[in-house]
């Protein structure tokens, strides 16, 4: 425990002495006072903080520094592939879903469920890029096409075609967001070592990625395990359709 | 090989790697960093503080010779005038490699900004993207009467026609389109936010053009034209989005009622 932390509970115990009866732990930031003297000590080991905090006048705890124009490059193209990406899959799921339910009815259910995530990732991306004033791709209509084409061919290959893009996209799809996650991670590190704070906006965006990388991640294991690696020209189909992504997704990021 | 070939053969191989070496920083994408000192179109930060488009000495000077240009017009004179008013040497106008484009980009990076700033403070009308774009848009060019550049405009104009800034004049232009669209609340994300972008860029510069020549008071002849001219792009917009549906919409169609009648889709 940091000294600072150890001085704040002593003076704690002398406001209150019958809380030194009790062995449960003390939550710190409940009382006003103790919480004020940890942003006061904070302060104290980090002049860049309380610099912030005086210019604040003292009610908000950071005034954080604008992000570079590299960060918000990084950030512009990155969130116009995501779009376009899950623009893609909500195709490419929408394409499958009748040519495999007519001949595997079972997975009827599964495709619901992957498409609707897709659903779900594509309008939170929309509103994403509305609000933080990204433009979308100018590829728009053929990636349209594209993604269109893809999944209603590998449908109609069969079912393990099928799950065999589905294992190729997602697995292309999960690897670019976790790059994306770990470029999150390095600013909110050089942050931290800065005294300053994330931010809630990239919080949520940081939130964000990685619960749709989980869920991309999620229907790679649904696809293999419905026999994704069965498929017959297995090797080819999926590098041609990984190869295609890494495409869209490197052309994605410049238009 | 020829000569000729083995020349230019050469001229890119001696020329390749020097391209190459420039690019040592892997920045993500690789595309050059802009020059201008306004921030580009790139995503924006809410809980992140945006940097002012000019640095405070720059911003005094050009500020200062705003106020000369009703009488020298978007000139060096003005500029050189604007810098002394601000207490500077006329030399300082060194700063601004641009000279007088600098001037008429400054205004034009002022008038978009001050587009939020009315935003705020008068609010907007109710009643859809349209309204509101329609209304952003009189503000915009009733910001050219105010300021008091509105008799000097054409000469602004001669320049950003001008081969060697029309780049920086169209992209301070898709830059306003952009502001006014975003500010009116537009949502389109596909082929139409670019659509929507081009039109009004194009009605824009039109009503600038005309506002030129109008002599009516306070130029509500030009508020009339970029009203009526902006009735035209939504009936436009609106045609080139009904086209996709209905195409969409006839492919699902065959497509269903192929699969109706046994076709393995």
């Amino acid at each position: 425990m940091p000294p600072s932390h150890q001085l704040a509970i002593l003076s704690r115990r002398s406001f209150h002495s019958h809380r030194l009866v009790s062995s449960r732990p003390v939550p710190l930031a409940k009382y006003d006072v103790n919480s004020l003297r940890r942003v006061s000590s904070a302060a104290a080991a980090q002049p860049q903080y309380a610099q912030n905090v005086l210019a604040a006048g003292g009610k908000s705890a950071l005034t954080p520094s604008p992000l570079s124009d590299e960060q918000k490059r990084f950030l512009d193209s990155a969130l116009r592939v995501n779009q376009a990406g899950e623009l893609a899959a909500v195709l490419i799921y929408s394409a499958q879903t009748p040519p495999i339910v007519r001949t595997h009815p079972h997975l009827l259910q599964l495709m619901k469920h992957m498409y609707d995530q897709e659903a779900g990732h594509y309008k939170t991306f929309n509103e994403i890029l509305v609000k933080h004033r990204v433009r979308p791709t100018v590829m728009y209509p053929l990636w349209k096409a594209a993604a269109t084409t893809l999944g209603w061919s590998t449908a109609v290959m069969g079912r393990e075609a099928a799950m065999a893009c589905t294992e190729a996209v997602e697995t292309e799809i999960g690897d670019h967001y976790n790059s994306q996650i770990r470029v999150l991670l390095d600013w909110a590190a050089d942050l931290e070592a800065k005294g300053e704070d994330f931010g809630p906006e990239m919080k949520e965006l940081l939130a964000t990625l990685r619960r749709i990388r989980d869920e991309e991640l999620e229907h790679l294991d649904h696809a293999v395990m419905n026999d994704a690696k069965e498929a017959k020209p297995y090797e080819l189909l999926t590098n041609v359709i990984r190869g295609g992504c890494r495409a869209a997704i490197w052309i994605s990021e410049r238009v | 090989m020829p000569p000729r070939l083995l020349r230019l053969s050469l001229h890119f191989l001696s020329a390749r790697p020097a391209a190459r070496l420039t690019r040592t920083t892997p920045h993500y994408p690789p595309r050059p960093i802009p020059t201008s000192t306004s921030s580009p179109r790139a995503y924006h930060a809410y809980d992140r503080p945006t940097p002012p488009p000019y640095p405070p000495t720059e911003t005094a000077i050009l500020t200062a010779a705003l106020g000369r240009v009703p009488a020298h017009g978007f000139s060096k004179t003005a500029l050189a005038l604007g810098a002394r008013d601000a207490g500077y040497l006329p030399v300082s106008t060194n700063l601004f490699p641009a000279g007088e484009m600098e001037l008429v980009k400054f205004w034009c990076t002022k008038a978009r900004l001050g587009l939020g700033g009315t935003v705020e403070k008068e609010g907007l009308p109710e009643g859809g993207v349209r309204g509101r774009v329609k209304e952003l848009v009189r503000r915009r060019l009733r910001m050219n009467v105010e300021g008091g550049v509105v008799g000097r405009w054409g000469e602004a104009i001669a320049l950003m026609a001008h081969p060697t800034y029309a780049p920086t004049a169209l992209a301070e232009l898709s830059r306003l389109a952009d502001e006014i669209l975003f500010l009116a609340g537009d949502a389109s994300l596909d082929s139409a936010w670019y659509a929507k972008r081009a039109a009004l860029a194009g009605v824009y510069a039109a009503a600038e053009t005309f506002q030129t020549q109008d002599t009516s008071p306070g130029c509500v002849d030009t508020e009339r034209f970029a009203r009526e001219r902006l009735g035209d792009v939504e009936s436009l917009g609106k045609a080139f989005g009904d086209v996709g549906e209905w195409v969409e919409f006839t492919v699902h169609g065959v497509l269903n009622g192929l699969r109706s009648k046994g076709v393995r889709l």
